[in-house]
């Protein structure tokens, strides 16, 4: 019995990691309509940027905030420079789909020569332990976990109570209305893709901390999990992308203390499956925050 | 354009085409081919092995025995004055990318001279075709099947895994009397094939296999099974988990962290004594951790001798060529797949012939050497010994070379740690009499 709670907590840091990464994905679909392959390679190329800034000896949590501008700033160029003259031409969304899994294996083929052939990991302190009944995590794990709750409730806030995330809801809904009613959607698309950016950014860095060593291969790992969790919530959806974490990451762990480890992956994408054949739509696709502002 | 994906049904038909997209490319692999189909110009070999993947770190291993190969060959005439160069065939570790890879290889490039690499993911799809094709291969897999294989062209110049196993094994209960024993391999073919023997031979020699984890590769945390590998109290940990990173480092960081700071003593197969395992895991629990926990089983080799040290030296100089190649100076793979091609090379010369039909059966003799043949350590004497008119028997940088009827070769297995810079260095040999009992244990 100790080891399922022991799994449940250490799924709340799985959960935490994947919620960051899958919520800044998901809403550059539900916002952008961009199904951005190149995700997970943004991630990494963050991640490698904290791991500059924390190699000049700063802590690996103020370098993670390096990470966060150089994730807003790399995706908002990304979608300046790629994305955005492709969708002018009305590329279709599968060509777009393409044109991301080519922008994700120039970013990891560029990384190679850059950053070498070789994990490593970032200088940091786990901190003392702290265990509560079963529960055995990190001070490190438990900040992650802190950290994860405090970006949801931002941008539950942000597209809740601001006028820029009603904006992002209404271009969402109907761009081409939101455009004629005045709202400047080119402006909330490029504020979609900074903020966006700057979560992968940081799902880049916590991602690394957490898996204690890193390289340019990790994306494609990260890349599965977070599509995972995206389509399982309801695609585009917010709110859905952080029950899907949960569920991810909770039976990844779950399932490795009932199972065998060997099979996490398989219960968790059973589930996956299991929800597109009774919910195709995911479970969240008819009321998430990216439905019309009120 | 924004309305054209708004229904749920169009963004599950874009999910599908996301994953469409996704297999696509997990299918493909990252094998080049010049298409250069001349019998008379530069010779190749060809290295196939993992080189994206899980087992990513093994084909630069084997890529780094190439060079320097091809280096000393070359500058010394090259072989019966063909030019030798090397070319990557990426197998993604994966017998379904493999296979493919395998095929365009030997279709693409008649000038094979040799193959090295195959390992256990790939060896038992890719060997049948380069043999079938006529071209000696020198295969880095320890899989019992090709104990006694019927493959002509098959070169095995490392012990089967079981005998890694075993290495483990005796490392575990006799140099440092742990009997209560965690097996922690990756569900990858090659780590799955050190369980089945470890077990047996731990068990049969009255220790006790306190839990047997089959890990996934590449997952981001091993939280659980840390925790249920730590309830289970091993005094020891058997381990292979490679990936890129290696699933190791992050496995041993939540040892770490789950156990109150200390490492459990970790005892590694030969493909951990790796340059990229090292940082990897230096980088995850610290090198003082790593340095004071760490043991592993190695091919048997002194890394020093006149062999060796031309190894080294154009090991070097491949640096130009590949960057990371001098930090696979002590990697007992890239040693021997080095002198398999220096074998290869000497064995054409010794036959004045590059067809492989010739020269092959000529690779066993330059290895164990004919009565009354001169004993050589690199190419260049080897080829200045020919032209006298002498058989010539190789002796390069992992040392002497035994071929049985089966074209494998086996030395034996020295226990090894790391300094904090990742040198090696040897601890002790096991001795025949302790090899023999274990491996009788197991079932060997």
């Amino acid at each position: 019995m100790d080891l399922f709670v022991a799994a449940f907590g250490f799924g709340l840091v799985s959960m935490s990691v994947i919620a960051i990464a899958a919520v800044g994905f998901t809403m550059q679909f539900g916002i952008t309509n961009m199904i951005n392959l190149a995700y997970a390679e943004v991630m990494i190329a963050s991640a490698y940027a904290a791991y500059a800034v924390n190699r000049m000896g700063i802590s690996i949590w103020i370098s993670m905030i390096g990470g966060a501008l150089f994730g807003a700033l790399f995706s908002f160029l990304l979608n300046r420079v790629l994305y955005a003259p492709f969708l002018r031409k009305g590329t279709s969304h599968i060509g777009m789909v393409i044109i991301s899994l080519a922008a994700a294996l120039m970013i990891a083929n560029i990384l190679l020569p850059i950053v070498g052939y070789f994990s490593v990991s970032y200088t940091q302190s786990p901190g003392p332990t702290i265990r509560f009944g079963a529960f055995v995590l990190t001070t490190s794990q438990v900040l992650i976990i802190g950290l994860a709750v405090l970006l949801m409730l931002l941008i539950h806030s942000l597209l809740s109570f601001t006028r820029l995330g009603k904006a992002m809801r209404a271009t969402a809904a109907n761009p081409t209305l939101a455009r004629n009613c005045g709202i400047p959607t080119q402006r909330v698309v490029d504020l979609v893709w900074l903020i966006t950016g700057a979560l992968c950014g940081i799902a880049g860095t916590v991602a690394a901390m957490n898996s204690e060593s890193f390289a340019v291969a990790s994306g494609a790992t990260y890349l599965i999990t977070i599509i995972a969790a995206a389509v399982l919530g309801g695609a585009g959806q917010p709110y859905g992308a952080m029950i899907g974490a949960i569920i991810i990451g909770e039976m990844t762990e779950l399932s490795a203390a009932a199972i065998s480890p060997q099979f996490k992956e398989v219960v968790a994408f059973a589930i996956l499956v299991l929800v597109m054949i009774f919910r195709p739509q995911g479970l969240l696709a008819r009321r998430g925050a990216m439905a019309a502002a009120g | 354009m924004h309305s054209a994906a708004r229904t749920p049904l169009r963004r599950l038909l874009l999910v599908t085409s996301i994953a469409s997209v996704l297999l696509l490319a997990a299918c493909g692999n990252g094998s080049s081919s010049s298409g250069n189909n001349t019998g008379t110009g530069p010779l190749l070999v060809g290295v196939i092995a993992p080189f994206t993947g899980a087992d990513a770190g093994l084909g630069p291993a084997y890529y780094a025995a190439c060079l320097p190969a091809a280096l000393t060959i070359n500058n010394n005439g090259g072989v019966l004055g063909h030019k030798v160069s090397c070319q990557q065939f990426d197998t993604r570790g994966e017998p379904a990318d493999a296979v493919p890879a395998a095929r365009q290889m030997v279709a693409s490039h008649s000038n094979l001279m040799a193959v090295v690499g195959c390992t256990s993911d790939e060896a038992s799809s890719v060997a049948p075709i380069i043999d079938a094709s006529h071209i000696p291969m020198f295969c880095m897999t320890g899989q019992s099947e090709f104990n006694k294989t019927n493959l002509k062209y098959f070169h095995r110049l490392v012990p089967p895994d079981e005998f890694d196993a075993y290495a483990m094994v005796g490392n575990a209960l006799y140099q440092n009397h742990w009997n209560k024993i965690a097996l922690v391999f990756g569900n990858d073919i090659g780590s799955q094939a050190f369980v089945k023997p470890a077990k047996t031979a731990i068990e049969k020699l009255g220790g006790t296999v306190t839990i047997s984890q089959a890990i996934a590769l590449g997952q981001p945390s091993y939280r659980t099974e840390v925790a249920q590998m730590l309830a289970t109290h091993p005094q020891v940990i058997l381990t292979e988990a490679l990936g890129q990173p290696p699933s190791d480092a992050t496995y041993l960081a939540e040892v770490k962290q789950q156990n109150g700071g200390k490492v459990i003593p970790f005892i590694g197969t030969s493909a951990t004594v790796d340059p990229q395992w090292f940082a990897a895991v230096k980088g995850a629990i610290g090198v003082d951790d790593l340095v004071n926990n760490y043991q592993a089983v190695d091919i048997g080799t002194t890394f020093s001798g006149p062999g060796y040290d031309e190894f080294l030296t154009q090991l070097n100089a491949s640096a130009s060529q590949f960057a990371d190649a001098p930090k696979y100076k002590q990697r007992g793979a890239t040693l021997h797949l080095y002198d398999g091609i220096i074998m290869t090379a000497l064995a054409m010369t010794e036959s004045n012939s590059i067809d492989p039909k010739v020269y092959n059966a000529k690779i066993r003799d330059v290895g164990n050497g004919v009565s009354g043949a001169t004993v050589v350590h690199t190419f260049k004497e080897g080829a200045d010994a020919v032209k006298n008119g002498k058989s010539v028997r190789f002796v390069g940088a992992g040392g002497e070379t035994n071929f049985n009827q089966y074209n494998n070769s086996q030395q034996g297995y020295i226990l090894v740690k790391v300094d904090a810079s990742g040198n090696e260095i040897t601890v002790a040999t096991l001795s025949q009499e302790q090899t023999a009992k274990i491996i009788a244990a197991g079932g060997g």
